[in-house]
């Protein structure tokens, strides 16, 4: 259907004139007398409508439907008319609810058959129904704005359905005449207003409506063309349940509308599908429902031919069909994702009869139903999936037939399919954390980035470095890296956050100096793999790498990159002094390293903070996984990989004082200790002499690896 | 998307091609050549399309059933041999029910029609049928358009002066518009050789059957992937704004969704993702990993040891249950997920939305959805066990919200009985009993039924006759209480009679 056919705009005209109060002669019989209490008791004359009252409830009936399928952007315009017409409602989105419509019509009240009839006409509402019909909808104005130039694409239709007791077929055609005459002088006047739109095409729906019993003197007619602008059709029906059934099929005609009847539902209470209150009404009984949907839900069935098979039945007494699907048991669990090719959304008939309630309930309580197109052959064929979303049910439309995807060759087998060592569970956690929720509108983010682009801004910043196999980190092994490569990956850090990433940093030295085993791969080299402090030394600049992907983004996360570089950057006669124990000096250093000068306290009582989390971080140091199903070999270094990621370094900005601190105590700590390198690791007074040129030959393979890139 | 070619053997594809020396040929032995060329391109770039052979000139067979064996098909091409008369018609029939048959009727299909554009003669040539589609009775209609989705690719071993010498071109317009206009008809250009044909071929091919590449992206990682079958471009029937949809060539992860969120959503088609190797030169696709592999270390091998993003994200999607939120141009998303066919073999899957703003209503706009990091609270709390979806709708539907339809005589009895029911349990039911009244009154209200609230009144005052002596004093005054009140807004005195009025109980000192 199109946005704007004459579906977008509906406008009911009822009558409210006096003879609309007289009664429709259909009988209800509201007092149902039990057995038990039938003695004496003289059980209550029964009640009757108007025919005012079954032109209401029947419009509102219509309405519902309407708004259950239509949420959005199928208008109603409500209008009752008698010596001069009432407006009930506007366009407005915010008016379209069934509940507003009543509340409007009970102010109306029923019509007062005390009323000069004279004076009454359903022609005053006729008349404001097209005036109505140029005005601009919420959608229209919208799509008008958007377009600019082709604004003349947005097109103006609607529907007129009047509900009266027109006198005669000439009466009848007097009404016609009028409506096309007012849509003449209504387009005139819209041309010259940039409120108004002129009417491009209008479907007048005229409904007569007369008691039981009594002979209609108005005849039906199909739908005829008038003029270019307007098309009219006739239908005279009986109050009461013709009426009924007579607007249940103009809705589902106006709407592209089809009937779906679930079969074979079961009530038993132990799939608690009906309440207690009618359990001992027939346990084992099925019961059926009707709903009613947009009818590309039944697309398949047009197409293959198949409607019979699906048990389309001719009900008696209307032209209304449906198509049968049988309720299907085993229920589908939510975990499972079908291949569905279509939703749509329902509406049940008959909302508010047991068995129609108890499977609404059934489906708002997140339960999904299962259906089933019969066959004759036997075979079970499911076809549609019932499933409520939002307190909004669906027809799910799912695919029975052959997939052309069948058989594909398994991810195993093709790119990447032998590697084996895949961080799937970091991998697992990283979508968690990359979840997406809806954000209201309303929220405005001083970016000026909508959401899901900073959902796609926060997906950059997390895989600036993410090694995707386990052989190729260290830091993503290690549980101590942990807090910081959390942190890291934030738009901004606040002091607290960087304070953490310090700790984490000092707590990876203090490892160093313990010489903590690291959670190296050996994989790729023969033998025990690399040496203790070459571990360390890739572990560092693995941590490098990651920190200076982000150092860029603010002051703060430059402190932890320089609190690394501080941290690393110990020549090899400090790491040597520091294996000799001397712990305690070590601490205090940091805890100066880590204060600002002005508060002397607080880096003592950070000290001390620190010295419970070393504590703790040593416990939880030990190595977190590794891949006990290595691949074979992988003749690259992972370090190698490490710096093929690495992305240019910072632009020079301004040094932070903390770096300045550090930089500064770091140059003259070395300085105070140069000339004892050679006493302090002796052993038995002899000391091997160069010692370092192995490391920085170690270095060189380094660097030229990365040269050669 | 699977193709049936439609071959012609008729006799007039035996003509023999007039060439400067060397041999001879015949337009079928051209038409087989250019056949050989598609599918020898299937088999190494497009291997997972199903292909079916049929053969036709008054009667049709169907020589290879859909298969992705491509030496089977060009074995049958091998073997065709020569019948009669050409009759499109018949043929159409026959693909219809082949394809039916397989994919029901909601699978698009490619149809390639081979043919050197004699359509035949008198009863059953196309010129006939089309003279006579509109005067045929509702079992003897024309098999066009197909109730699937088609794309018909007409090959002419012809060259197109050849073709509107006759009525021929003409024909074959006619014929592709009734299949739905989406398709192509294609004509030699220059004499009628080898080479010409491979030209005409190898424009089908582009257009057809050349691999959708892309890259997939997610933040800084990405993989070179091929989505299969490719995705086709659509046009949003939006009559205000046609816009022609394409995918993009960079496929870009917005964020993730527990499968239980997103909720078997509806959607248009659905795609392999396939990994390739990075470097170009290789002959991609997944599935030449199932090739034989005769080389030593060859680039495929190579790619298999080599980590890729691809097989990363669906080990983590199956293990999780989620789904990748994907963006695959403006306004237009969809779904990565890992999709099982067996127990053994897995895929990446990818699923196409509707394209616009707001696919999903469960999902409320694509474009409001934001990182979980930037909600105050996490809105997954702390241990996964709520969910931000699904989004609700501003309003409820009339099955959530307990609404009063009297349409069927059944529906006002069964209110009718249940204001009578609490009635009965007073004092005990007495917030039930005047929230079933008050719910009757205001439908009786707006649907101007005055007479039921009298009717109903007088009710409650019989009930309250009835009470037997053992009753809470508190039921009679709460009885005529209500039925007082109805009475009075029966009058449909507007003081009386407002609609959002509710009745209250009344107060009474029983209550101790």
């Amino acid at each position: 259907m199109k946005m704007f056919s004459v579906a977008h705009k509906t406008v009911f005209v009822v009558d409210h004139c006096p003879y609309m109060a007289e009664s429709s002669r259909q009988q209800v019989e509201c007092d149902v007398l039990t057995k038990s209490r039938a003695q004496g008791v003289i059980p209550l004359a029964p009640v009757s409508k108007s025919l005012w009252t079954c032109a209401v409830e029947c419009s509102m009936e219509y309405c519902r439907i309407l708004y259950d399928v239509y949420p959005k952007d199928k208008l109603v315009n409500y209008i009752v008319s008698d010596s001069e017409f009432h407006i009930l409602n506007s366009w407005r989105r915010g008016d379209q609810s069934t509940h507003e419509l009543m509340s409007a019509l009970a102010a109306v009240g029923p019509p007062n058959p005390r009323e000069d009839p004279e004076c009454c006409s359903i022609l005053h509402g006729l008349v404001a129904a097209v005036e109505s019909l140029c005005k601009i909808t919420e959608l229209q104005h919208e799509k008008r704005t958007a377009l600019m130039d082709t604004a003349e694409r947005v097109a103006n239709r609607g529907r007129i359905i009047c509900l009266t007791n027109a006198k005669s077929d000439t009466h009848v055609r007097m009404l016609e005449d009028c409506i096309q005459e007012t849509i003449l002088d209504q387009n005139k006047l819209a041309a010259g207003s940039d409120r108004l739109m002129g009417i491009q095409q209008c479907e007048l729906v005229l409904v007569h409506i007369y008691p039981q019993g009594e002979d209609t003197l108005v005849s039906d007619r199909p739908k005829k063309e008038i003029s270019p602008l307007l098309t009219s059709e006739v239908h005279s029906v009986r109050a009461g349940r013709h009426l009924a059934s007579k607007l249940n099929i103009l809705v589902q005609q106006h709407f592209d509308l089809a009937s779906t009847t679930i079969t074979n539902i079961p009530m038993k209470p132990t799939l608690n599908v009906c309440e207690q209150e009618e359990q001992h009404a027939n346990t084992s009984a099925n019961y059926d429902v009707e709903l009613l949907h947009h009818r590309d839900a039944h697309l398949e069935f047009f197409k293959s031919g198949d409607l019979h098979m699906a048990g389309t039945s001719t009900r008696e007494n209307n032209f209304k069909e449906t198509v049968t699907l049988k309720w299907c048991t085993p229920r589908t669990n939510n975990i499972e994702l079908h291949y569905c090719t279509g939703a749509y959304r329902i509406s049940p008939t008959d909302v508010n009869s047991r068995p129609s309630s108890c499977l609404t309930n059934f489906l708002l309580n997140g339960r999904s139903v299962l259906l089933e197109q019969p066959r004759k052959s036997g075979s079970k064929v499911i076809s549609h999936m019932l499933s409520s979303h939002g307190g909004e049910i669906f027809l799910h439309v799912l695919n029975s037939n052959r997939s052309t995807l069948e058989d594909p060759p398994s991810i195993s087998e093709g790119c990447g399919g032998r590697v084996t060592d895949y961080r799937i569970t970091d991998f697992g956690e990283f979508m968690r954390e990359n979840r997406l929720t809806p954000v209201a509108e309303s929220s405005h983010d001083p970016s000026g980035k909508v959401p899901v682009e900073r959902a796609k801004a926060q997906l950059e910043r997390y895989t600036r470095y993410w090694p995707m196999i386990i052989s190729q980190t260290t830091i993503f092994n290690m549980q101590a890296v942990v807090p910081l490569a959390n942190l890291i990956v934030k738009e901004t850090l606040t002091e607290e956050d960087v304070l953490t990433c310090q700790k984490t940093v000092y707590n990876l030295v203090d490892m160093e100096r313990k010489n903590d085993p690291l959670p190296i791969s050996t994989v790729g080299s023969r033998g025990k793999g690399p040496k203790r402090d070459e571990q360390y030394r890739i572990m560092w600049n693995e941590l490098e790498t990651l920190v200076k992907t982000h150092a860029g983004a603010t002051d703060r996360h430059q402190r932890v990159l320089d609190c690394i570089i501080a941290c690393r950057s110990k020549p090899p006669e400090e790491e040597e002094r520091k294996k000799r124990g001397r712990k305690r000096e070590d601490r205090e250093d940091r805890a100066e390293k880590n204060g600002s000068k002005e508060m002397e306290d607080k880096s003592w009582q950070d000290s001390e903070r620190l010295k419970g989390l070393l504590e703790k971080g040593e416990q939880d140091a030990e190595v977190i996984k590794d891949s006990p199903d290595s691949p074979e070999p992988l003749n690259k270094k992972p370090r190698l990989m490490v710096d093929e990621v690495q992305p240019p370094e910072r632009a020079k900005g301004p040094v932070s004082l903390l770096s300045l601190w550090t930089n500064r105590i770091t140059a003259a700590n070395s300085r105070k200790h140069q000339e004892f390198v050679g006493r302090v690791s002796s052993v038995n007074n002899k000391f091997e002499l160069y010692q370092h040129l192995k490391e920085e030959n170690g270095m060189d393979v380094h660097e030229n690896g990365k040269a050669s890139r | 998307m699977p193709t049936v070619v439609l071959m012609d053997v008729s006799l007039s594809m035996t003509r023999p091609v007039s060439l400067d020396g060397s041999e001879e040929f015949q337009r079928k032995n051209l038409a087989v050549h250019g056949l050989n060329m598609l599918f020898e391109h299937m088999a190494s770039n497009y291997r997972l399309e199903f292909t079916a052979l049929m053969a036709f000139s008054s009667l049709w067979e169907l020589l290879v059933p859909f298969t992705r064996d491509y030496n089977a098909l060009q074995e049958a091409l091998s073997s065709l041999e020569d019948y009669d008369k050409t009759c499109i018609e018949a043929a159409l029939n026959g693909v219809n029910n082949v394809v039916q048959q397989e994919w029901g009727s909601g699978c698009p299909c490619q149809v390639v029609l081979v043919t050197d554009g004699s359509l035949g003669i008198g009863k059953g040539s196309l010129r006939h049928s089309l003279q006579t589609l509109k005067h045929r009775g509702e079992d003897k209609k024309f098999p066009l358009p197909f109730p699937f989705p088609t794309k018909l690719y007409i090959l002419c071993i012809a060259n197109s002066e050849e073709l509107q010498m006759t009525d021929a071109m003409d024909n074959l317009e006619h014929l592709l518009c009734l299949s739905g206009g989406d398709g192509q008809i294609f004509t030699m250009e220059g004499p009628l050789c080898m080479k010409s044909v491979q030209t005409m071929f190898g424009r089908l091919i582009d257009h057809a059957y050349s691999p959708f590449h892309a890259v997939l992206h997610c933040g800084n990682l990405s993989s070179d992937v091929q989505v299969f079958p490719r995705p086709e471009p659509m046009v949003v029937d939006e009559e205000v704004e046609p816009m022609p949809r394409a995918v993009s060539t960079d496929l870009e992860i917005v964020g993730f969704i527990e499968i239980a969120d997103i909720s078997s959503p509806p959607v248009i088609s659905r795609h392999l993702v396939l990994p390739i190797a990075v470097n170009k030169d290789v002959d991609e696709v997944g599935a030449a990993a199932t090739d034989e592999l005769e080389d030593e270390p060859s680039a495929t091998q190579m790619a298999g040891k080599s980590p890729n993003f691809c097989v990363l994200l669906h080990g983590s999607l199956k293990v999780e249950g989620m789904v990748a939120l994907v963006q695959l141009g403006p306004e237009w998303y969809g779904m990565l997920y890992s999709q099982a066919d067996s127990k053994k073999k897995s895929n990446l899957m990818m699923s196409l939305f509707e394209p616009g703003s707001e696919p999903l209503p469960w999902l409320g706009k694509i474009t409001y959805l934001g990182p979980v990091s930037e909600a105050a609270e996490n809105p997954y709390g702390e241990d996964d066990s709520k969910s931000p979806f699904p989004v609700q709708p501003p309003a409820k539907r009339s099955y959530a919200q307990n609404v009063t339809v009297w349409i069927k005589a059944s529906g006002l009895q069964a209110d009718v009985q249940k204001i009578l029911r609490n009635a009965r349990k007073l004092p005990d039911k007495t917030q039930t009993f005047y929230k079933e009244l008050n719910r009757m009154r205001k439908a009786a209200l707006a649907f101007g039924f005055l007479e039921l609230l009298k009717g109903v009144a007088d009710l409650l005052e019989r009930e309250c006759t009835l009470l037997p002596d053992s009753a809470h004093p508190d039921a009679a005054f709460q009885l005529s209480h209500a039925a007082q009140q109805l009475k009075l807004a029966s009058t449909g005195d507007s003081q009386y009679a407002d609609f959002d009025h509710n009745i209250a109980p009344m107060h009474t000192d029983f209550s101790s």
